[in-house]
């Protein structure tokens, strides 16, 4: 029976020519008396493995062997299936890096009938693209891999991936699969094409990508597309996707959704910061073992540039595995990110001592990526049938002492590190001259530890133990007149036999008998030890919480409360906030269970609303490649772990609108976001708020201070301005027609002219950026006719100019308080222009495009009395009730009035003045800022970073390189800088 | 503006500038003339920039220098005086003084041809920002109208932008509004910061920051050594300008402004100026809070940078830059406070008001913008102060200067002369009011 299965049992391509003679083999090998690891959760003892060319043919206990059969005895070792890694590049021809291109390049390079966008290569094939990397091959064996899931990491579609052994003599035999997976990311790689320039572009591209494989697929379009033909193929496929961050693991997830998708996703390691949002996700992992290295801290001014995000993720990413395992998470390893992949057990060990089980980590190793590939029947686990894809080693594989010695793969075998047949350890005597001296045999088998003693006396030994040779040296007396003792002796039959050389030269034969047999010193008890570590905070940076900040029923009493309502500012008033609203503002509120403030001598205001704002968002805000990028939203990009949303709570900020920048006409889509620090997200987002988009004008859009080579895109004068304009809501118009159109079915569905249409049927507003005159004139007239109107201009800063204009059109203002002289457009500009329009009864606000300036906005409006005499009342309106009304959210937030939102600031001063502190900040109710409670978290961050420096430190004292640390620094963004150029800032 | 005379005076504070309306728009105001009439500025609440503040007290000042204090009404006295300003329920303040701008140098950012701040190279002490200075540019009147009568117009960029001057912002042409010329070299300390590249070639990456860094601190000291070496020579055979115009910073008579914002770079700067035995003042300092001692032992003077200004790293408190201020007060540290850039200095006031509402005490908070700035740029035996005898720069405010929403600037005087306060943004607004007949 077994010969049978060894018919066909050939290294060569059967239909290969061959130059000579053939040299065909057909060795079955047995290993026996092996503790073999059937799968992750089988071991059987005195176990015998079977395996003849490629495959296993039997694994057992009560197992026949052949008499054909070479018997490998493996006596105290262990077999293990090998291991599988799930993310690796191995030989794949990488993408070439693409030149320097003078100028920006808006389309793609590649010649052929492929898709638009550089970026999707659905049609690369890892499989046809595959050379076998002998070095890497070696490398991978060594960390204990048998086989890999390759594929070409370049591009946001990166087309399949393919399944390889690491055999390295046979390319033919090391490809097992070759359509396995089709791979994404956010990141474009070596495409130079200008988009997507952000990660939001990236997001749309791929969701843009989606609609149109569906639409080519259903349609009887007449043009052929080689990409997405690929694309289509490749659907069927398991679909991985590659994130670096635990929110691009979200985002990921949320594009899934869409579009019926459940990804397998390559983690970013980060993912326990936000463990409960990635098991609702209910996908399948992939997750990295690079955990964060130890830095050298050691001069105290390196160690201040260090973020206590950076320490708490140091002491916590190697918890990761431990934190999905008993989540119930479902994942594999991969060693991708390592820099040297030998290092793949270490790396398993320290998620072992920070809580990982072993049986999840081999899991995690051999049958979930062999499943995730959809390759469970050959391969991550040796049963019957399957590759003969195994380790040989010395013992527990997770163990730090455990020594690989052998990994075959396919049957191939590769010796990473020789064995000793013969177990050696005891102790021996011998004859020296006529001494009788004795040699001790401790260690390993595969490390023995060879002393010489004469007597108790231990001397000065040099020995060296391999395929049974021993070579040893001894010196013996004082050390001024040592004499040396050399000899070579053979092992067999529990003894050494050899010659020795006398200090005087001559030669003596050398026999050194068992004595005494060897007993091993118990282990000391390695049961775990609880690794201590610092907690999880929300958000996983510095003035994060554990606890989240709860809703609570509050009374501040006595306060000068500004309500924004007809009845102006009311002195020694009670604001009575419960279950996230305002009950009442009166006097004399009382509650039983109310917490009561008193609040004698302080003011109360409507949260700060900040109308214009670009923090909290991940990567560029400017998907700026081209002049209309309707089609992104910042809502994808929300990033809740910025440090500015809690800036800006402690400046009374509690709602902002995050705008995509002005680098293009027709901008994207805009997310307005209550400040809730701590939560997600998508947590963050203001429920039920109007969607608005962003529009810019004049110079941002037509290039103007980007630089000489920028000046190719259309439009480069306001008069190119109002063209796309025209031409982006015509092609809407048509294709509104085209959808209600039955003749015209099926649609290509449009990300770009859906917005578009929005905004014509008053589903969607706009937010211009703008300043001069004329353009705010153009897009007045634009809007009308189109018959839609404006929402807001923002900045307009010659707004005072066309207030009469503004004020027929219906549109609302948000400006600055007082910038200029930056660029040409602005060189009328003035700070009285909040007055005029105000006075004009056009909504007027005042905004920040800065995440500085935002926690000031109230001194900001303060201006506005400065400049032009805006009643105090009116002031603080420019940065509450009127950014409200422009946000179609005063029915929420924007005045202090019973049913509203508990959005409320509590400041110890005038609002307006200089001198005022915020003393807490509400948002729903909810006490997310509060200055006593600021203090003692800044002495809990000095005492958490303390901490974990000196433990840092510690890994210095066990011998670790420590590197020197690098500043990370977020990139603050603001919509008017025109160094932000699209090339300058990738999406990731 | 032909004569100042006391009916003027009182026609000038029934209707804010109504008398300078014979300014044609979008032109700058007329400079005024030297001063010829005595002025009492009386009754009003004044700040001396020295800390100390008196109310219902009495300023008289001739010929462009103050000549009379008085912290009484002095009601008698007043038949002495030309010009009499009721400044009854008014502030009266030292005029402000921007270190560090580059005021003058620049009229709009974006555009080229309009910015004349930053040589080209990195190594440029002897170019002088005075003959650059724009007296007519249009940001400027806008800077005065908030109380900036004087300012230090300072190149940019390199590692020596060169020397900057002390300016009145009153004047004609250049040689008009010289206060103290080439007063100081600026260096901008190399960046020693070796930051993440979000690439994949990071080793690469840090390798040539690090190489950067060790040319420009070698480029530094080099220059110094040189520079050191050439001046002990009093008259060399061949004249290196850079040199000549560094000659100043060894005896003393010219200032060294080095600009460094982090810890290790202000570190390296104390060495250098160690080494050559030089006084110089710190710029920036935004980490000047972690080596007080150093700062203090060192006797280093600091013209701060933006106060309105983010934490410098994210675990700091989230008001780190709002109390620096007084933690180099408390720390005993000569300091003024400044507003880097052009435009952006007429919200000088306010960064004093941020230090006042952080620990600061509100005339502390002013010396930071007058008088200590004055010592700074060694101008204080002449200006900076209300003291007698020192120059009649003076401001008149409605109310509290440091705090926008009551700070507006009545009446500036330039060494005694009242200036115009008007700007082109205020004559817009005027032409738009009349436009929309607003009031």
């Amino acid at each position: 029976m077994l010969i049978l299965c060894c018919i066909g049992a050939v290294n060569a391509q059967q239909n290969f020519p061959v130059n000579g003679l053939r040299n065909e083999k057909k060795i079955i090998y047995a290993f026996t008396n092996a503790k073999i690891y059937i799968d992750y959760k089988t071991i059987i003892e005195k176990a015998t493995l079977i395996i003849c060319d490629d495959k296993i043919i039997e694994v057992g206990i009560a197992v026949i062997v052949p008499k054909e059969a070479l018997i490998v005895d493996l006596q105290g070792k262990s077999i293990y299936p090998s291991f599988i890694d799930i993310y690796s590049d191995y030989g794949v021809v990488q993408a070439e890096k693409s030149k320097y291109k003078e100028g920006p390049q808006y389309e793609s390079s590649v010649k052929g009938a492929f898709g638009w966008n550089e970026s999707l290569k659905a049609d690369f094939n890892a499989y046809s693209n595959f050379n076998i990397d002998v070095k890497s091959a070696e490398t991978m064996r060594k960390a204990g891999f048998g086989t890999v899931l390759s594929l070409r990491k370049d591009g946001i579609c990166r087309g399949t991936a393919a399944v390889f052994t690491l055999r390295d003599d046979n390319h033919n035999k090391a490809l097992i699969k070759d359509k396995a997976a089709a791979c994404y990311s956010f990141k474009k790689g070596s495409s130079q094409q200008q988009y997507p320039s952000s990660l939001m572009g990236s997001i749309a591209l791929l969701r843009q990508t989606y609609y149109d494989g569906k639409w080519y697929a259903s349609a009887k379009v007449k043009e052929k597309n080689i990409t997405l033909d690929s694309w289509n193929d490749i659907q069927k496929l398991p679909q991985l996707f590659e994130s670096d961050d635990k929110l691009n693991t979200l985002r990921i997830a949320k594009i899934g959704e869409e579009f019926g998708i459940n990804y397998l996703i390559k983690a970013g390691g980060n993912e326990y910061q936000r463990l409960a949002e990635i098991k609702a996700l209910k996908s399948k992992f992939i997750l990295p073992l690079n955990f964060p290295e130890a830095l050298d801290l050691n001069d105290p001014y390196d160690a201040i540039n260090v973020s206590l995000a950076t320490l708490k993720e140091w002491e916590l990413a190697p918890q990761n595995p431990m934190f999905f395992e008993k989540a119930g998470i479902d994942f594999a390893f991969t060693s991708d990110g390592l820099k040297d992949k030998s290092n793949l057990l270490k790396q398993i060990q320290k998620a072992i001592k920070n809580g990982l089980s072993e049986q999840q980590a081999l899991k995690a190793l051999t049958q979930t990526p062999a499943e995730y590939m959809l390759m469970n029947d050959l391969i991550g686990a040796l049963k019957k049938g399957m590759l003969a894809n195994f380790i040989i080693s010395s013992g527990n594989i997770f163990e730090k002492e455990n020594v690989i010695f052998e990994n075959w793969v396919q049957g191939s075998r590769y010796i990473i590190k020789n064995y000793n047949e013969n177990d050696i350890r005891g102790k021996y005597s011998f004859k020296a001259g006529a001494e009788v001296l004795f040699m001790h045999i401790s260690g390993t088998v595969d490390a023995p530890k060879i002393d010489i003693l004469k007597d108790t006396l231990k001397l000065k030994t040099n020995a060296k133990f391999a395929k049974n040779n021993l070579t040893l040296s001894f010196e013996k007396g004082k050390k001024e007149d040592a004499e040396t003792y050399k000899m070579n002796a053979l092992f067999a039959n529990k003894k050494f036999n050899g010659n020795m050389q006398m200090p005087d030269g001559n030669w003596q034969s050398f026999n050194a008998n068992l004595i005494e047999a060897y007993s091993e010193i118990a282990k000391k008890d390695s049961s775990k030890t609880e690794i201590e570590t610092g907690k999880i905070i929300y958000p996983f940076c510095a003035y994060g919480l554990v606890e989240q900040p709860i809703q609570e029923e509050v009374i501040l009493k006595n306060a000068t409360v500004w309500t924004n309502e007809k009845e102006g500012i009311l002195t020694e008033t009670d604001v009575w906030i419960k279950a996230g609203k305002i009950v009442k503002v009166a006097k004399g509120l009382q509650s039983p269970t109310a917490r009561v403030i008193d609040a004698k001598g302080k003011h109360i205001t409507p949260g700060i609303i900040d109308e214009h704002s670009h923090i909290a968002a991940t990567g560029n805000v400017n998907e700026g490649a081209h002049s209309s990028s309707a089609e992104v939203r910042i809502g994808d990009i929300i990033d809740c772990d910025d440090i500015n949303i809690y800036r800006q709570l402690a400046g009374g900020v509690t709602t902002a609108h995050i705008l995509h920048g002005s680098a293009n006409a027709i901008g994207g889509q805009t997310q307005l976001i209550k400040l809730r620090w701590g939560k997600t997200p998508n947590q963050m987002k203001f429920e039920g708020a109007d969607g608005f988009i962003k529009f810019a004008l004049g110079e941002n859009v037509k290039q103007t201070n980007w630089g000489e080579k920028y000046t190719i895109r259309y439009p480069q004068t306001r008069m190119g301005v109002e063209q796309i304009y025209i031409d982006a809501f015509t092609r809407a118009k048509e294709y509104e027609a085209g959808l209600k159109d039955p003749l015209k079915q099926p649609v290509r569905k449009d990300l770009q002219l859906d917005a578009m249409l929005e905004i014509i049927n008053k589903k969607r507003f706009i937010t211009c950026h703008s300043y001069q005159q004329s353009e705010i004139n153009m897009l007045i007239h634009v809007a009308d006719s189109f018959k839609f109107k404006v929402n807001t201009f923002t900045h307009i800063l010659e707004g005072y100019k066309v207030a009469d204009k503004m004020k027929k059109h219906g549109v609302g203002a948000s400006t600055f308080s007082d910038w200029w002289a930056y660029k040409y457009e602005v060189i009328e500009a003035i700070p009285y222009n909040g007055a005029i329009l105000n006075q004009m009864e056009v909504v007027t606000a005042f905004n920040s495009d800065d995440a500085e300036m935002a926690r000031r906005l109230n001194q900001e409006a303060a201006k506005a009395i400065k400049y032009g005499g805006v009643s105090e009342e009116d002031a603080l309106k420019f940065v509450t009730l009127n950014p409200a009304k422009l946000l179609h959210i005063d029915n929420r937030v924007g005045s202090l009035k019973e049913g509203k939102d508990a959005d409320i600031v509590l400041w110890n001063d005038h609002p307006l003045s200089v001198y005022t502190k915020t003393l807490q900040t509400y948002v729903d109710g909810i006490c997310y800022f509060d200055i006593d409670k600021d203090t003692q978290l800044q002495k809990d961050i000095a005492e958490e970073r303390n901490r974990l420096i000196q433990k840092m430190q510690k890994e210095k004292d066990n011998g670790e390189v420590l590197k020197k640390p690098v500043i990370k620094k977020k990139q603050l963004q603001h919509c008017n800088e025109y160094e932000l150029l699209p090339h300058e800032s990738d999406s990731n | 503006m032909k004569k100042l005379n006391n009916l003027y005076i009182t026609i000038l504070f029934c209707s804010f500038n109504l008398g300078i309306s014979i300014n044609t728009i979008a032109q700058n105001p007329t400079p005024a003339k030297p001063q010829t009439k005595s002025i009492l500025i009386n009754g009003g609440t004044v700040h001396d920039g020295l800390g100390k503040v008196y109310n219902d007290a009495s300023v008289g000042f001739k010929d462009g220098k103050i000549i009379y204090l008085s912290y009484v009404n002095q009601a008698e006295s007043k038949q002495i005086w030309d010009t009499i300003i009721d400044a009854k329920g008014k502030h009266v303040y030292p005029g402000l003084i921007a270190l560090n701008t580059y005021l003058g140098l620049a009229e709009i950012e974006a555009i080229r041809a309009m910015n004349d701040y930053a040589e080209v190279g990195d190594n440029n002490p002897s170019a002088r920002s005075i003959i650059a200075y724009n007296t007519d540019s249009k940001v400027t009147p806008t800077v005065r109208s908030n109380g900036i009568l004087m300012a230090q117009i300072t190149p940019q960029g390199g590692l020596i932008s060169g020397s900057s001057s002390i300016v009145n912002l009153d004047a004609w042409n250049w040689e008009d509004a010289a206060y103290k010329t080439d007063e100081g070299i600026h260096v901008n300390w190399p960046s020693m910061r070796v930051y993440f590249g979000n690439g994949t070639e990071q080793e690469e990456f840090e390798k040539k920051q690090k190489e950067r860094i060790s040319k420009e601190l070698e480029s530094i000291e080099n220059l110094f050594d040189n520079a050191y070496a050439y001046q002990l020579t009093a008259k060399p055979e061949s004249k290196n300008l850079n040199f000549e115009a560094m000659r100043g910073l060894f005896n003393g008579t010219k200032k060294l402004y080095i600009h460094a914002d982090y810890v290790k770079e202000i570190i390296a700067a104390i060495n250098l100026c160690n080494k050559f035995k030089i006084q110089f003042v710190l710029v920036g300092a935004a980490d000047a809070g972690l080596v007080l001692n150093l700062l203090k032992d060192n006797n280093v003077p600091i013209i701060l940078g933006k106060t309105h200004a983010l934490p410098n790293r994210d675990d700091e408190a989230i008001d780190a830059a709002f109390t620096l201020p007084k933690k180099l007060k408390d720390a005993g540290i000569l300091f003024a406070l400044s507003c880097d850039g052009f435009w952006q200095v007429r919200n000088l006031p306010f960064m004093a008001g941020t230090a006042a509402a952080y620990g600061l005490s509100k005339e502390d908070a002013l010396s930071t913008i007058t008088y200590n700035a004055a010592q700074i740029a060694g101008i204080d035996q002449q200006v900076g102060s209300i003291a007698n005898g020192k120059d009649a720069t003076i401001l008149i405010c409605n109310g509290d200067l440091l705090d926008m929403k009551s700070s507006t600037i009545k009446n500036a005087f330039i060494q005694g002369r009242l200036i115009d306060i008007d700007n082109i943004q205020h004559q817009l607004y005027e032409k738009y009011k009349k436009k929309y007949e607003l009031k």
